[in-house]
């Protein structure tokens, strides 16, 4: 079954468009990892499939059904986690998950059990009542993680989930998602991460300039542009310059006088 | 001369005045995540903002100095400018202190360095040391340039009205002792703050200094706005102080900085000698006592920055019971459930919100208390006298502006960033906001004003009176509140703040019109209402009808313009259709 489906997404804020077609269908069960360089069009795809942007043109479909048919339908069977883990600093981790928790209009009793064998697993509950103005990069994006899981959603869309997460931590996450995968979820995974991507994806999309330059299952990519890592075969599709030759462009400047 | 300025623009581009340059560029930048739409007061504006009072304060006293309007006041005694400024002077001081008070009070976090600064600067090849001079520094700077701006206006206009019919020589007299008071009484008032600051965070442990900063400011400022408030009275006990033993202790510390004016004028007795001893002292000590504080807390913050963990694991907030309570009987939808408490908790803890209502709060109480004390000293309360207009307005003073504070702090975002929380999890087609806000602001109503209302004029004048004004002052908050709401469409604190709109200045009259007409003209019909208590049966109808205009403006708003905003644009002005996907 098609859980999340782009068809011709395009958005344009200036006469340039920042996506100009991105089409793709997420079936319940896969991980798709999104790839592309900064400017890419990531960003504004992310923002397009959850609803936070309207599209210049285009339409994104959830099981079949246009996402603003019906909104907020969709975003309760929707765990998101945006790019930047921008959280009120005023409130504490678990103020932060009883706001989402309650505006999803999960029971308190439901939502209280979740939250806190969450913050437990993420080694969050002994500062759950502490402000998010005190917390790491990572402990942040852990409650970001539990905010956008905790109502067992069927399709989730994540934006660098394991930005700023400590080894472990991002080992359960990748670990997680996988098992997800297996039990029916769909992941939308956005990243930067080429090995990450390479491990836990099915499926792998690479965006260059809004545009859609490769989306094959993973497996598939290295086959056809024979190469032996998603990195060169990244590299290979994405790349407009020599790394090589940059990076010593780079060293020469740097040991100039 | 060129050489001169060669070697300031070395040491201004040198790491030491960098380091000064930064440091006051912290202080003053916005909110951490200053974005467009959010509140973000640069240093300009805020010099500007500041620089009026003073300016408008010397302008509405100039009519006393005129010698036209003393000749056909009667006022035919030879003029002392010395001697007849002695109250105005007073109330400079009192403005220039509070002025700068306020403004450590409102910069409370950002005058020390940071975790932020220590990530940032310790990994630089600069010594703890320089960044500490550097940081003092800008902080003694920003005093005297605060305490320059504050008054530039005055010390020229004020002595210039005063001394218009004088000498020069006089002129410069004047004027040079006004600044010198002035100035210093700015710097009293800034270091005074910054010494609490400083005292509080050598002694209190970080998170313990954290909690307890909101409620220090918040007395702080209730401080500031008594010492406000003093400028009207305190000037009539000066002749009383020769009898009094040491005249320091009778009178505020901006008494003092008048006693040193007057002194350096040598025109005043005594009594303002010791006032200007006491000056003196108190501006040295609140130095010293400053500069040792934050000797300290730079030592205790900003070097053990490194070494304290930064999330520390703390207690759960006993509110929650408060909040279970209140799903049960007010908060019956998830959309009230999530937003209630999340603004409940942003006017508590975010500082910028709770600084705006409290400083809402505290011009009510000040302007309160301006009706509740000369109407004590004439009629003092007693049962079967009924209540004064003063006595009546009250209440409804108190009302106005905790409304009034709320609904600016509605428009003031916390994060904008953050918001997508909301953009994300709300129905974008609700309309709830406005019930949202109504149920917010009743939340501080009942238990601030409208509970202590009943209890008090009902203890005081009987059930009756208690009965019939709180359901005045219920009725008149209630149609104040729909009023503003008739458009309101945001969820308190997630939507970007109002830009400036051509109708402001309107606005602000109306509001200022809106506040006599609600306060002293409610009092007024109130207390002739008294008289006959079924008069107050008129105002029914009144009420009614106020409600039911509201009621079809609301209703007779398009679709779009009820559904809940994250930005607060302007209409454009050409609509564009949208006609092609």
């Amino acid at each position: 079954m098609i859980a999340l489906e782009a068809r011709g997404l395009r958005k344009c804020y200036t006469a340039v468009p920042a996506v100009s077609s991105v089409s793709f269908s997420l079936h319940s069960g896969e991980i798709l990892g999104c790839l592309g360089a900064n400017g890419a069009g990531k960003s504004t795809t992310v923002r397009m499939l959850t609803g936070l942007l309207d599209p210049t043109r285009g339409q994104v479909l959830s099981f079949g059904v246009d996402i603003h048919r019906d909104l907020v339908a969709y975003r309760r069977r929707v765990g998101y986690v945006p790019e930047e883990a921008d959280l009120y600093p005023f409130l504490s981790g678990w103020e932060f998950l009883e706001l989402v928790g309650t505006l999803r209009g999960m029971d308190r009793k439901k939502l209280e059990k979740k939250a806190n064998e969450m913050l437990g697993l993420f080694s969050l509950t002994s500062h759950r009542h502490a402000s998010i103005a005190s917390y790491s990069k990572g402990m942040r994006q852990r409650v970001l993680l539990i905010s956008a899981l905790m109502d067992n959603p069927d399709i989730l869309i994540l934006d660098e989930p394991l930005s700023g997460l400590d080894a472990v931590s991002a080992l359960i996450v990748k670990e997680l998602l996988k098992e997800l995968g297996a039990r029916g979820k769909a992941v939308f995974y956005c990243s930067h991460v080429l090995e990450v991507v390479e491990k836990i994806c099915s499926h792998v999309m690479i965006l260059k300039n809004g545009t859609v330059i490769a989306y094959t299952p993973t497996v598939e990519l290295h086959r056809k542009l024979g190469e032996t890592s998603l990195e060169r075969a990244f590299v290979h599709l994405v790349a407009e310059s020599d790394a090589e030759q940059t990076a010593r462009n780079l060293a020469e400047v740097i040991f100039a006088a | 001369m060129a050489i001169r300025r060669r070697s300031l623009t070395a040491w201004l581009d040198g790491p030491f005045g960098r380091l000064v340059r930064h440091s006051v560029d912290r202080i003053f930048a916005g909110s951490e995540s200053a974005e467009p739409g959010e509140l973000d007061l640069g240093i300009g504006t805020v010099l500007a903002i500041l620089a009026v009072p003073g300016a408008f304060a010397a302008l509405i006293v100039s009519d006393r100095y005129s010698s036209l309007l003393r000749f056909i006041r009667g006022e035919h005694v030879a003029f002392n400018p010395y001697v007849a400024s002695v109250s105005d002077e007073y109330f400079f001081v009192v403005l220039a202190m509070v002025i700068a008070a306020a403004v450590a009070v409102w910069k409370w976090d950002r005058l020390l360095p940071d975790r932020r600064d220590f990530q940032n600067l310790s990994p630089l090849p600069v010594s703890g040391r320089t960044i500490f001079v550097a940081n003092i520094s800008a902080i003694l700077l920003l005093a005297a340039v605060l305490s320059l701006d504050v008054n530039a206006v005055s010390c020229v206009l004020f002595p210039a009205v005063v001394t218009l019919q004088s000498p020069f020589q006089v002129f410069l007299t004047f004027c040079a002792t006004h600044a010198a008071t002035v100035l210093l009484a700015g710097a009293f008032g800034f270091l005074s703050v910054f010494a609490v600051m400083g005292v509080m965070m050598s002694i209190l442990p970080y998170q313990l200094f954290r909690k307890s900063s909101l409620f220090v400011r918040c007395a702080l400022l209730f401080s500031l706005a008594a010492l406000l408030s003093t400028a009207f009275t305190v000037p009539q006990k000066f002749s009383v102080l020769v009898r009094v033993r040491r005249p320091w202790t009778a009178v505020p510390p901006p008494a003092w900085f008048l006693g040193l004016c007057e002194s350096m004028r040598k025109s005043g007795g005594p009594v303002f000698g010791s006032l200007a001893a006491a000056a003196v002292w108190s501006l040295t000590l609140v130095f010293v006592l400053a500069l040792a504080a934050f000797s300290l807390s730079f030592r205790r913050t900003y070097l053990s920055s490194g070494e304290s963990t930064e999330s520390r694991p703390s207690n759960g907030s006993p509110a929650s019971l408060l909040f279970r309570w209140l799903d049960r009987v007010l908060l019956k939808s998830a959309f009230d459930r999530g937003c209630y408490r999340f603004a409940l908790r942003a006017i508590f803890r975010s500082q910028e919100h709770a600084f705006i209502f409290g400083m809402f709060g505290t011009v009510g109480v000040v302007l309160a208390s301006q009706a509740l004390i000369p109407a004590l000293g004439t009629h003092a309360p007693a049962a079967g006298v009924l209540p004064s207009v003063q006595i009546l307005s009250i209440p409804l003073i108190l009302g106005f502006f905790l409304i009034l504070g709320l609904y600016t702090a509605f428009s003031v975002p916390a994060p904008l960033r953050s918001n997508w929380v909301f953009r994300f999890n709300v129905d974008p087609q609700t309309r709830l906001s406005a019930s949202l806000a109504r149920k917010i602001v009743y939340t501080f109503l009942v238990p601030l004003l409208f509970a202590p209302c009943l209890i008090v004029y009902s203890h005081v004048w009987g059930w009756e009176v208690g009965l019939l004004h709180t359901g005045l002052v219920a009725a008149w908050c209630t149609l104040l509140l729909e009023g503003l709401l008739v458009k309101f469409r945001k969820i308190p604190f997630t939507c970007s703040a109002p830009g400036f709109k051509s109708h402001a200045i309107i606005t602000a009259l109306t509001f200022l019109l809106g506040y006599f007409v609600f306060t002293s003209g409610t009092a007024a019909v109130e207390n002739w209402a008294f008289g006959e208590p079924a008069l107050f049966a008129g105002l029914l109808p009144i009420v009614l009808s106020i409600s039911f205009f509201f009621y079809r403006q609301r209703k007779g708003l398009i679709d779009s313009d009820r559904r809940v905003t994250f930005e607060d644009k302007p209409a454009p002005v050409v609509e564009a259709m949208n006609l092609v996907r």
